[in-house]
């Protein structure tokens, strides 16, 4: 209880300090932000009244202070570039809304592709004595590791797209509008974000494994009479997994990272685009939130790993 | 009984993996060297006759939409990335090797300061940071090669003070601490040396990563900015005509993983011979 | 019975275990003895079958009660072979800790044997709970329910070995192979664990093998011994003959190198003029810090020495005998001002005393030659010290002058620590300290690593330098044998005290306090 107590402070400690560092970062950026909203030409009193009206005239930490009870209470700003008509700005919210469910599914997607097919492929691949299968699996992992995400985008669009016409490259899918499409399409950008993560859980998987079985407790169990098997399933396994499991929280962050990469390649609407077209036309209150959202994202992540890891080592447990 | 073993001629076991490694590496170097002199053809010689070639004895790698050698324009590209890698992993290096060194060996509040700051850098994904930086410094080429330093910088300092913490209590520091050898000279001339092994082994890894997180940076348009490509540019040009010609978009992409494999066998040779 | 004929394991073409012969009888327990590298595990994994595959069974067969297990040039029969493990054979291993699975409950490891060779003995899962439960009272274990439920971690290392034993002998096995089943354990906890497995043997009358490089406790325990040497048994007998009257070459050297009472070269008894102390430990209480597990808590000072009070006098050794954790170490760094944590007074009269460590693979840096580890004190005290001033040649001659006082050539000024041996790193070791010549030396374990041939010689080395350089010594072991071979007086400690501080011979002859006779048992 103590533990969780002291997880949760630090989390929002933690989140506290990088929604200051995003804020004061984005203060001390040169340029002035009215002034690439309207363009050269307005008048000094168009410019201030748009000053006034962002709560641009303020000190920082009185902004800071607005902006973080806005935050809170669900208030997220306004973009700066973006308008919903010529006289209303566009919430940073409504923005993000539409966006969210996007990337959400397709870093779910390749997470689960990920997790489906490294965790077997790296026991089988630790339990093998093939020597020629353990020469193909060193090859192909290696190889899936040196592909950048975006090419093998770009490759996945051509292989599937192009020239076996299993999806139209570009077309996406709304999930509002025909969810079983959206599903589809989202398949084959997971399919390229979780190719070197599947390269990276599988090899990090089989090592752990192996290291495991040259542990005197493997020893002890083979003195025992136990089968290769069962040393591998039921003692084994369990020891060898608690390394990946921090592993995969290390991957799940970068799959969010991989998204905002890949979601170009594919023409998708998800957040990573937004916080991409965002940062070239500095939007910053759209990208405040988008980093604010995706921190939160990471450490949440980092500490459902940590449960899952107390859960499953007992040494760790008691401390 | 074993006497015709060819492995094992000289005791020794030959790295293919180091060779490998060398081999693939040394020919982007090559490559890459070349390029800064000399090129089969202009970068920026255009040919309307020769728009979407396809790989032929004259253009290795075919011609672009405004009828450019794209393999003359991958031997320079090469040479941006590889320059803007090893600068960010040299900087990273040095920084994580000083930070790391001292929070490592002296512990205490700055330890705990700076390996806060770390955490928070590390758990957040590196492409995604250096976005962030990129986006408040501009684009360009220094500020990709600052925005990744800062990015990277954080995992070396991880390696070097686990190394530092692991050795600082060894046997043969409190030694040198009792004959009363200076401090710095404990860092860096007893320590040091004994953290070699695995750090190579990280540079590598972390040359990979860089290289894979520029090309990255520039396929979204944020990286290094026209006239000036590297791999990534390159690609992201050649998606808009995947359909038509798809050789143009090969060509960067194969470079890359090229590359990096080359850099990763390297590393599993280092890793090798350590033992 | 069990009978081994003629066994030659090789490993990549290197014979590990050279043509060997053995049989046991019910009832027997043999010591496997001899160094590092003799063979004695080999054999023992190849005899149940759990030879690493590397190694080459290239002659030989292993025969247990009439069946044959292993036949060299066939295919091991792993099925027969795993029927035969756990049930008719079992192994006990020395890391009681790494031994057991980590993230599996005691219980269900022992219980794991049961289902393994004899399910269908019992109707169900409690029948076994209750076999199971019977067997570690059997091994003596209290609160045993407890122990069922624990993970291998929240128990002692005394109590993780006993449960060890536990799943070794719970299906009464005829030949249960222990190797050096006590050597990570402290010697009162050795003590309980040696009683235990005699106990065993006498109720159930099966055969032991018993792995060790001890030979005081191979003499305590075993019936019979095979003395082993470069994958060859050079000598075997019945334990007692071989220690009263060794036949081959090996086994009389190896037998005059054990230290303790018995042997002679602990005999001497020296007359120490103590006038001046060199230094003198006073009311010195050694604290520790310890973050605390509270939430907001502060750090807390643990006190790991407590009052500590002794000195030492010039060309004398003062034996340091203690388990693991009573603040040995501690004091140690205490008196070399690592550790300033401390009130009371330490007085050193001598330059920096320098200290010997216990790993010799540790305690030299692996990316340095031997010259110029033997010369970085030079350099150190140079800069340190402004009336000294050495050149490149004079440290380079004083090197290889020490290189040759601890009984090494010249020759090896220019190589690194990793082409040495454990000795050879030891006497580089031993240099290291010496060479800025103090008076005062401070040796933690400095002979525990090692074998008890090179043991001798390094001893030996120590012995012969306090008398050229008129050197004390601080000796610190857990082994009161050693201790015994080359203390002056000799301070027991436990927990942080000193217990008691006395004159070698009069502490031997009259311990007055219970743990040192405790410690004296195995002596």
């Amino acid at each position: 209880m103590k533990y969780f107590i002291k997880k949760i402070v630090t989390l929002i400690i933690t989140l506290l300090l990088v929604s200051i560092l995003a804020f004061l970062a984005f203060q001390i950026i040169p340029g002035d932000v009215v002034h690439s909203i309207l363009g050269t030409e307005a008048t000094p009193e168009r410019e201030e009244a748009l000053r006034e009206e962002l709560g641009l005239d303020r000190p920082p930490v009185e902004r800071y202070l607005n902006w973080g009870k806005d935050v809170l209470r669900g208030d997220f700003g306004v973009s700066y570039r973006y308008s919903k008509n010529m006289n209303e700005m566009m919430p940073v919210k409504e923005l993000i809304g539409d966006k969210l469910p996007v990337t959400l599914w397709l870093a779910l997607l390749s997470v689960g592709i990920t997790v489906l097919i490294a965790i077997p492929l790296g026991v089988l691949w630790a339990g093998t004595k093939n020597k020629f299968l353990d020469g193909v699996l060193n090859v192909l992992t290696q190889t899936s590791m040196a592909i950048p995400a975006f090419f093998l985008g770009i490759l996945v669009t051509y292989l599937f797209g192009i020239a076996f016409k299993m999806f139209r490259p570009g077309a996406y899918v709304s999930y509002k509008t025909d969810f079983g499409g959206f599903i589809h399409y989202l398949i084959f950008p997971a399919i390229a974000i979780a190719i070197p993560k599947i390269g990276m859980t599988a090899r990090f998987l089989r090592n752990s494994t192996l290291t495991e079985l040259t542990s005197d407790y493997v020893r002890t169990a083979r003195s025992k009479g136990a089968s290769e098997k069962r040393i591998l399933f039921k003692h084994v396994l369990r020891n060898a997994m608690l390394p990946v499991v921090t592993f995969l929280g290390m991957i799940i962050a970068e799959v969010v990272a991989g998204s905002i990469v890949v979601e170009q390649v594919f023409a998708l609407p998800g957040i990573g685009r937004l916080l991409i077209s965002s940062i070239s036309t500095r939007d910053f209150p759209v990208v405040e939130i988008l980093i604010l959202y995706i921190t939160f994202v990471v450490i949440i992540v980092y500490f459902i790993v940590d449960v899952l890891y107390r859960v499953l080592d007992p040494r760790i447990r008691e401390k | 009984m074993k006497v015709f073993n060819m492995s094992s001629a000289k005791g020794k076991k030959v790295n293919i993996y180091l060779i490998i490694g060398a081999v693939m590496t040394g020919i982007i170097v090559v490559m890459a060297i070349v390029g800064i002199f000399w090129t089969p053809y202009s970068t920026t010689a255009m040919s309307a006759k020769e728009r979407f070639a396809a790989p032929s004895w004259q253009h290795l790698f075919g011609t672009d939409n405004f009828g450019r050698d794209i393999f003359s324009r991958v031997m320079k590209a090469v040479g941006t990335s590889a320059l803007i890698s090893v600068l960010v992993v040299a900087i990273s290096a040095v920084a994580g090797i000083v930070l790391g060194a001292i929070t490592g060996y002296f512990g205490g509040v700055v330890d705990a300061v700076v390996m806060r700051i770390v955490d928070a850098i590390n758990g957040f994904p590196s492409i995604l940071l250096a976005l962030v930086i990129i986006s408040l410094l501009g684009k360009g080429r220094q500020n990709v090669v600052l925005a990744l330093a800062i990015a990277f910088t954080p995992s070396f300092v991880r390696i070097v003070r686990g190394e530092f913490i692991r050795l600082r209590d060894a046997d043969y520091v409190v030694r040198a601490r009792l004959m009363g050898v200076a401090k710095p000279r404990i860092l860096f001339v007893h320590i040091l040396p004994n953290i070699f092994s695995t750090f190579w082994v990280s540079v590598t890894i972390g040359l990979n990563n860089a290289i894979l997180a520029e090309s990255g940076l520039s396929y979204l348009g944020i990286g290094v900015q026209a006239p000036d490509a590297t791999l990534g540019s390159l690609l992201s040009d050649a998606q808009a005509s995947l359909a038509s010609s798809p050789w143009y978009a090969l060509a960067p992409g194969l470079t890359i993983v090229w590359t990096v494999l080359g850099v990763a066998m390297l590393s599993e040779g280092i890793g090798k011979l350590k033992k | 019975m069990i009978s081994i004929d003629n066994l030659t394991i090789s490993f990549s073409g290197k014979k590990a275990v050279d043509g060997i012969s053995l049989q046991i009888e019910p009832g027997e327990i043999l010591g496997l003895v001899g160094e590092s590298g003799s063979g004695k595990s080999v054999t023992a994994l190849t005899l149940m079958g759990l030879l690493a595959s590397e190694g080459v069974m290239e002659t030989g067969t292993i025969d247990f009660n009439g069946t044959c297990l292993l036949k060299a040039g066939v295919k091991p029969d792993q099925k027969l072979l795993r029927s035969f493990r756990g049930d008719q054979m079992s192994m006990i291993f020395q890391e009681p800790m790494t031994s057991l699975n980590p993230t599996m409950k005691v219980g269900p490891q022992i219980d794991e044997q049961l289902l393994l060779h004899a399910k269908d003995d019992f109707k169900s899962a409690e029948e076994r709970k209750k076999r199971v439960l019977e067997t570690l009272e059997g091994v003596g274990l209290r609160d045993v329910e407890k122990v069922y439920d624990s993970y291998p971690h929240q128990l002692s290392g005394g109590m993780r070995q006993r449960a060890m034993i536990a799943m070794a002998v719970i299906l009464h096995p005829a030949l249960i192979i222990a190797d050096e089943p006590t050597t990570a354990l402290d010697v009162t906890i050795q003590n309980q664990i040696v009683k235990l497995l005699k106990e065993i043997r006498d109720r159930e009358q099966n055969s032991m093998i018993f792995i060790t490089h001890d030979l005081n406790l191979a003499r305590r325990i075993c019936t019979k011994l095979a003395v082993m040497k470069d994958g060859k048994i050079v000598e075997l007998g019945s334990t007692e003959e071989i220690f009263t009257n060794p036949q081959t070459d090996y086994a009389k050297k190896l037998i005059a190198a054990v230290p303790g009472r018995k042997n002679s070269k602990s005999a001497v008894h020296r007359e120490i003029e103590r006038i001046e102390p060199i230094l003198t430990v006073k009311d010195l209480n050694v604290f520790y810090k310890e973050r605390s597990k509270k939430l907001f808590g502060k750090t807390e000072h643990k006190c790991v020495v407590k009052n500590a009070d002794f000195e030492i006098y010039p060309g004398e050794t003062l034996g340091l005998v203690g388990e693991s954790g009573c603040g040995k170490t501690s004091l140690c760094k205490a008196i070399l001002g690592i550790n300033n944590d401390i009130t009371g007074n330490v007085k050193i009269s001598t330059v920096r005393p320098q200290m010997v460590f216990q790993d010799p693979y540790s305690s030299l840096n692996p990316s340095k030659s031997i010259g110029w580890l033997l010369e970085e004190p030079l350099r150190a005290e140079d800069i340190l010290e402004k009336s000294i001033k050495y050149t490149k040649e004079t440290r380079k001659e004083m090197a290889i002058d020490m290189l040759r006082r601890v009984g090494l050539d010249e020759y090896y000024y220019d190589r690194m620590p990793h082409q040495l041996s454990g000795g050879q790193r030891q006497r580089v070791s031993i240099g290291q300290a010496l060479i800025t010549k103090p008076s005062l030396i401070l040796a933690d374990e400095p002979v525990s690593a090692l074998d008890v041939t090179i043991q001798d010689q390094v001893l030996e080395l120590l012995e012969s330098l306090q008398e050229e350089y008129g050197l004390a010594y601080l000796f610190i072991s857990h082994d009161i044998n050693v201790i015994y071979r080359v203390s002056d007086r000799i301070m027991v400690m436990k927990k942080g005290e000193i217990l008691e501080i006395g004159d070698r011979d009069q502490l031997f002859d009259n311990p007055k306090h219970p743990y040192t006779k405790e410690l004296l048992a195995e002596s």
